[in-house]
């Protein structure tokens, strides 16, 4: 394995958080006006995959799902070091869900031989959690979730990760080709230098596939996406009872009270 | 694992690029800093064939400014479709109102009719968040290669000239025949490179500001206005910075209010606070109503040039301009708070000056200095030259201007519209009296009169 491992690293684009307001008279999200970002979390992704190419050698390449502005996400992650990109784009993906949004990321990853495939924890703007295990899902392949860190082993061909579990931690090896999702935080994301960033935003082009390329055109979009919204609701601040107590002593008597 | 490109169903494989090009003298031109005046220096090497890079340290030009007033946009207006902007409301009135401490105002309005009609005067309020992403898109549009999140940290020399900037990126070096510095009003950059001096405290002014979101509707109804008109409303005296010398301001916006005060860093290094002084202002009986019930959705504050032409530093070095704020050029004369039409003006110019002397291969100060001189020719230097006299004439006459004057106007106007048994002539008589013994006496008045008559010429 002396050329390396192929890394294929799932970026998503949302609607910068800091500008989302939700309309407190219908209860949707404000999205529209929010300038499109890359989703928190997948920084540390890309973090991981990069470091990742950094200790086995390879590549890594970033793929998106999207409409086509998606693409500047594709920069973001190319910027920082990623070495290409893939735009996943068409009509047919529209109103997908989990589900088929999970079967084209993971059929792309398939198309590209990835022997690694990773992702954020989750997205700011649906914060599901379900695509990473869906790619791993449909493709049969190990998955690895709420991973701190990842150790390579690449002579085994396995990957070990650290995964967050309750009191303490676990360390999972893994075996190729499998699905890492990066807890949030689990890294420091590097700054793209400043010649890689030109690049990335003036020569770089992602290539685009579309559903009928992944040969999953009957497959996605809304027809195929099992969830149903029911309805939205703003959930009011609860009134907290107050009580001032003027002393540590009346505050202790009405502890006591009140346990 | 087999890493061969498969080009399975003929899918088009990524095109992988590991190594990352060097763009060092790919660009003509590196413009610090993408508010107007880098924007317009940009723009105008652009549409000059330059191959130009602006490195902008906000996420989005715009981002990190805290302006809050009206835009003069008779350059803009030569370099773009100025009808597709995002523009706030047009200036229909402007007023200037002087304020005592003890709650008088006096104000004169003025609402010409021709301010109504197209092109409006050329004076707009925008929200330069918005205004400058768009400002910044058509430089984009004309080939221009924005990087934002990226701040400039210092300047690359070759001997004594600029060859370069370096950023606070990774890799962050990158040379370029010509660096613009148009980093506005905090030029932390050309400073630290000596292409001009720390500016001196009397040079600069604070500013802080604050912006209200009201309806519409209320801010029509408050202000008096129509459709897309808007008011610039100036304060002066010491019921709008107290203690301080300097003046405020509420500029009206489609949904929101501006409001702030600036006035010389020197008062504030004496104790008067930013904030005190902006409450003091918005707590005004006279300014109060204008944002009741308004809800506050930003706070900032700035620094604002105010040397006038003394204080400007040399405008091209070896390599180098310097444009905008970074080179002083705002005029801050109490009629008139206007840096945005200079920065345009001095991008444009800079702009023009930089392609020419590439066209001769050339980038020193000597070729650049064509920059210098159509600045100096426009009114950008001329009006900066023409007020130079005002900001020490008003310090000198603080006491009068800001705290005697507005009292004995409303005590004039108190005795001239008295409802009493006298006569009005008497009214008139005594509220003469509280005018001249105000001003010194007759003597006294002639004399401040002759000091502040440039001040209409
Ligand atoms: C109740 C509900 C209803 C929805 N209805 C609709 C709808 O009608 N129409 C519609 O278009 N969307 C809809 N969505 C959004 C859509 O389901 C999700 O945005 C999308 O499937 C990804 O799921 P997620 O954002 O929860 O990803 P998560 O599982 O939270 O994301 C984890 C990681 O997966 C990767 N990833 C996720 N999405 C992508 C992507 N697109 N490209 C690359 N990598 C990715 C990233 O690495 C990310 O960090 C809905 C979401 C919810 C929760
Ligand atoms: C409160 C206030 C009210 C004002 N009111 C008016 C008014 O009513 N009318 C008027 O005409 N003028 C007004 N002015 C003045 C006007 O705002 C300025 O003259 C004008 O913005 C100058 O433009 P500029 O492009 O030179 O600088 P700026 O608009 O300040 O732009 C500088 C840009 O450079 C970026 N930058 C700075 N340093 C770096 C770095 N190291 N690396 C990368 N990028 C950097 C900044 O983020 C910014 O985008 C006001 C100013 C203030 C503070």
């Amino acid at each position: 394995m002396n050329d390396g491992w192929n890394i294929v690293v799932c970026v998503k684009q949302v609607p910068d958080a800091d500008d989302v307001t939700i309309d407190p008279d219908t209860g949707t999200l404000n999205r529209s006006d929010a300038p499109a970002v890359l989703n928190k979390p997948d920084h540390n992704a890309v973090e991981s995959a990069l470091a990742l190419r950094d200790a086995v050698g390879g590549t890594v390449t970033a793929i998106t799902m999207g409409p086509p502005p998606a693409s500047a996400v594709l920069q973001a992650a190319v910027a920082a070091g990623a070495d290409g990109g893939v735009l996943l784009t068409d009509r047919a993906f529209g109103g997908s869900d989990t589900w088929p949004t999970s079967l084209a990321l993971a059929r792309a990853a398939e198309e590209l031989d990835a022997d690694v495939v990773i992702c954020g924890e989750e997205s700011t703007d649906s914060s599901t959690g379900q695509v990473p295990p869906g790619i791993a899902a449909h493709n049969g392949w190990a998955q690895l979730t709420y991973t701190e860190s990842l150790d390579p082993r690449p002579d085994e061909g396995v990957l070990v990760g650290t995964r967050d579990v309750e009191g303490g931690y676990e360390r999972v090896a893994a075996a190729l080709p499998v699905v890492v999702a990066m807890v949030f935080g689990a890294n420091d994301p590097r700054p793209a230098g400043l010649h890689r960033k030109i690049f990335a935003e003036t020569e770089f082009e992602p290539v685009q596939w579309t559903a009928a390329d992944l040969d999953i055109e009957d497959r996605v979009g809304l027809a195929n996406s099992p969830t149903k919204v029911g309805g939205m609701d703003t959930a009011s601040p609860v009134e907290r009872e107050r009580t001032r107590v003027d002393s540590v002593e009346a505050l202790y008597d009405h502890l006591a009270e009140v346990l | 694992m087999s890493h061969e490109a498969t080009t399975a169903g003929g899918l088009q494989r990524p095109d992988l690029q590991t190594e990352t090009p060097n763009y060092d003298d790919a660009f003509d031109a590196v413009v610090v800093g993408a508010g107007l005046a880098g924007t317009a220096a940009a723009l105008t090497m652009a549409r000059d064939g330059l191959d130009v890079l602006m490195l902008e340290r906000g996420p989005a030009p715009g981002t990190k400014n805290v302006f809050g007033g009206v835009l003069y946009t008779p350059t803009i207006r030569e370099l773009v479709d100025i009808d597709d902007a995002p523009l706030e409301r047009y200036i229909a009135e402007k007023r200037f109102s002087i304020l005592s401490s003890d709650g008088d105002e006096t104000a004169i309005s003025m609402r010409p009719g021709a301010w109504r009609d197209d092109p409006h005067n050329d004076s707009y309020t925008v929200l330069r968040r918005r205004f400058d992403e768009w400002f910044a898109k058509q430089a984009v549009d004309a080939g221009v290669t924005l990087v934002t999140e990226t701040t400039v940290t210092g300047l690359l020399r070759d001997g004594g000239a600029v060859v370069g900037v370096t950023t606070d990126r990774p890799d962050g070096e990158i040379h370029a025949p010509v660096v613009v510095l148009a980093e506005g009003a905090n030029s932390l950059v050309s400073e630290g490179a000596d292409l001009k001096e720390r500016p001196e405290r009397d040079a600069v002014a604070v500013s802080v500001k604050e912006v209200f979101k009201l309806d519409r509707d209320t801010i029509d109804d408050r202000f008096r206005l129509d459709g897309d008109a808007g008011a610039a409303y100036q304060y002066f005296g010491e019921g709008a910075v107290g203690e301080a010398v300097g003046g405020g301001f509420v500029y009206t916006n489609k949904r929101s209010v501006s409001v702030g005060v600036v006035y010389r860093v020197e008062d504030a290094a004496a104790g008067q606070t930013p904030e005190a002084t902006l409450d003091a202002f918005e707590s005004h009986p006279a300014v109060a109503p204008l944002i009741r019930g308004g809800r506050r959705i930003e706070y900032s504050a700035h620094v604002v040039p105010e040397g006038g032409a003394r204080a400007m530093p040399d405008l091209v070095h070896d390599g180098a301009v310097v444009v905008g704020d970074a080179a002083g050029l705002v005029l801050n004369s109490g009629v008139h708070l206007e840096g945005t039409n200079m920065a345009v003006e001095s991008g444009y110019h800079a702009g023009k000056a930089i392609a020419a002397a590439l066209a001769d291969d050339r980038s020193d100060a000597e070729a650049l200095a064509a920059y210098t001189r159509d600045l100096d020719q426009s009114f950008v230097v001329e009006n900066l030259r023409h007020y130079d006299w005002f900001q020490r004439t008003i310090a000198a006459d603080r006491q009068f201007l800001f705290e005697d004057l507005p009292r004995a106007l409303a005590s004039a106007e108190t005795e001239y519209f008295k409802m009493d048994r006298t006569s009005k002539d008497e009214h008139t008589g005594a509220a003469r009296d509280h005018l001249v013994a105000a001003a010194g006496g007759w003597f006294g008045a002639a004399k401040r009169a002759w000091r502040f008559r440039r001040m209409l010429s």
